[in-house]
């Protein structure tokens, strides 16, 4: 008790001005970032061929996780619906290659034009709703779209597609390195814009922002497509990748609880959380399926649930703030959120 | 003095309920009117038909020449109308120069474009309601009275040309609302066209210049605060009638 009546009468620190420290330690995170990436693009050189597959996975669910970052995240609407941005990029990039033959980023060009197009138009229809309801509208089309795509011939009914083999574990995995970084970038805009800064605000109170002039229903719009934008090309690599696809396999709800599970693990609204959340659930639940196989779930269940309980608002979060509390943060989570 | 409001026939109904029925009201350029009237009379919903929050169902609206019928509440933030809430809408998660940013970014003309003059135009009205030493603090770890306070700076900070204030200070000490009434006083000088509504009488009476009741949604009577406060029909809607 007493720390926390010193911490009150602190005078209030100066609002992040561009210091002198303060551009070095940016542009020392910029450095070690563009380290990092740089790292990561030689991996296919370095490692071998597990480590290489296991890659172009994770980077393909951090794309996911941080397209969902964008409209779940900083816009606060939970979609469910991103899975379906996903297999319109998938079955844009199958039908293109497979119907009428044409090259890979024509197909890339073709899902992302579906998935954007979709998202703007079921955006219209369904951002108006808020919270759970809007959570479950999604849901509910998520559903309805592997109905509607098996019984499509042009994207082969329920038998789906088989798309021509491309032996190339170097190319897809610095193509999903591409997309991931892009999508963080963008990310990164977001969270210092003008743009970011009103969706945030459509988040913390919709009503409060549009009363202080932000078109919230544009921006909603536009963070969707942009979310969907993201989500479609990730589709589109994995199936050029996988080269096979079905409409049971690509409008999966269940991969877009994992975008959440990521996102949230590792701290939505936030620029690098998404990242980090999707690379160290993968790398957990591989683990636990190598060592324990068929209680893996059972295991990667507990670790969620750990997560959720002292640690709600992400890895993000922790980072930032664990510093001077210590063990106390995660029993402090526990209590204001009364678990 | 020409009419920078002015409000025509405005009717809104929920369901059997008419909250404001057949309002007329003009507020002149550069002029506080007040607003007052028992609970329930309807000032609030008038206030939100006038923002955008609320559509009316009957009745016109004209902002400036034009009229802003119809239009969604953002539109008319950038036509410059700002407005205050009662039950305040605070960006909880935000620091307190983020809060009022946003209504430099957004406000008046679209408002600013570039973040850093936003930022600076909300540190200003942050300083101006007395925050400037909070701005680095969440919203939601403000207390009440500094609620109220943001809640303004985040209207003024829009650079709005009328400015609605529903309650700004309801719950505030007696010390505070002076502060406030000066602070409010301040805006006006600066060119600002206000409506206020406020159960303080003492800030209406010392604020005001015109004052109009609202009593089961309609209009009673309008005037300079003294011959308000003195009319019959006024205090028989604050007080009820006197038994004979």
């Amino acid at each position: 008790m007493k720390r926390a009546g010193a911490a009150q009468r602190l005078p209030e620190p100066p609002e992040g001005e561009p210091g002198a420290r303060g551009a070095a330690t940016r542009a020392a995170r910029r450095t070690a970032l563009a380290l990092a990436v740089a790292a990561l693009a030689a991996l296919p050189w370095i490692g071998n061929t597990v480590l290489v597959q296991f890659g172009i996975s994770v980077l393909l669910l951090a794309t996911l996780a941080q397209g969902w970052n964008i409209i779940g995240g900083y816009t606060g609407y939970p979609s469910f619906g991103n899975s379906v941005f996903y297999g319109l990029g998938a079955y844009g990039v199958a039908i293109a290659m497979v119907q009428y033959e044409l090259p890979f980023w024509v197909g890339m060009l073709l899902g992302l034009g579906l998935g954007v197009a979709f998202a703007g138009l079921l955006g219209l229809a369904v951002l108006r709703l808020k919270g759970h309801h809007f959570a479950i509208c999604t849901l509910g089309l998520a559903l309805v779209m592997t109905a509607i795509v098996s019984n499509l011939e042009i994207a082969g009914g329920n038998i789906g597609l088989v798309l021509p083999l491309l032996r190339s574990e170097v190319l897809f995995y610095e193509l999903a390195l591409g997309l991931a970084v892009l999508a963080t970038l963008t990310v990164l805009w977001l969270s210092r814009s003008r743009f970011g800064l009103g969706l945030i605000a459509i988040r913390e109170n919709e009503e409060g922002a549009a009363v202080m002039g932000v078109n919230t229903t544009f921006y909603k719009v536009i963070a969707f497509m942009l979310s969907a934008a993201f989500t479609a090309l990730a589709g589109g690599i994995y199936a050029y990748h996988i080269t096979y696809i079905d409409p049971v396999g690509v409008f999966d709800v269940v991969l877009n609880v994992k975008m959440i599970i990521m996102a949230v693990f590792g701290g939505p609204g936030s620029v690098l959380g998404p990242v980090v959340g999707a690379l160290i659930l993968s790398a957990t639940a591989e683990v636990l399926a190598a060592r324990l196989t068929g209680a893996a779930s059972l295991f990667f269940g507990i670790v969620i649930v750990v997560a959720v309980v002292f640690m709600p608002r992400g890895i993000a979060h922790l980072v930032r703030h664990i510093g001077p509390a210590g063990w106390r943060y995660f029993i402090d989570n526990v209590r204001t959120h009364r678990l | 003095m020409e009419n920078i409001l002015e409000a025509s026939g405005l009717t809104k109904r929920f369901h059997g309920l008419v909250a404001v029925h057949d309002v007329s009201v003009q507020l002149r350029r550069g002029e506080i009117l007040g607003l007052i009237g028992p609970n329930g009379a309807g000032k609030t919903t008038l206030v939100d038909m006038v923002n955008g929050t609320l559509e009316p169902n009957a009745g016109d609206l004209v902002f400036e020449g034009r009229s802003v019928r119809g239009l969604p509440a953002y539109r008319r933030a950038h036509l410059g109308i700002g407005r205050t809430f009662q039950i305040m809408k605070p960006f909880p998660g935000m620091s307190v120069l983020e809060n009022a940013s946003i209504g430099a970014l957004f406000g008046t003309n679209g408002g600013e474009r570039s973040i850093g003059r936003a930022r600076e135009q909300a540190r200003e009205c942050l300083a101006f309601v007395g925050l400037g030493r909070r701005i680095a603090q969440r919203a939601d770890a403000l207390g009440g009275p500094d609620r109220k306070r943001l809640e303004l700076a985040r209207a003024l900070a829009m650079r709005p040309r009328l400015l609605l204030l529903d309650e700004v200070m309801a719950g505030l000490n007696h010390v505070e609302i002076e502060e406030v009434i000066e602070d409010i006083k301040k805006v006006r000088d600066q060119g600002i066209s206000i409506l206020v509504i406020e159960h303080v009488m003492k800030a209406i009476t010392s604020l005001s210049d015109r004052v109009f009741v609202l009593h089961h949604g309609e209009k009673i009577v309008e005037g300079s605060c003294g011959e308000v406060l003195r009319d019959p029909r006024v205090v028989e809607a604050y007080l009820g009638r006197r038994r004979r």
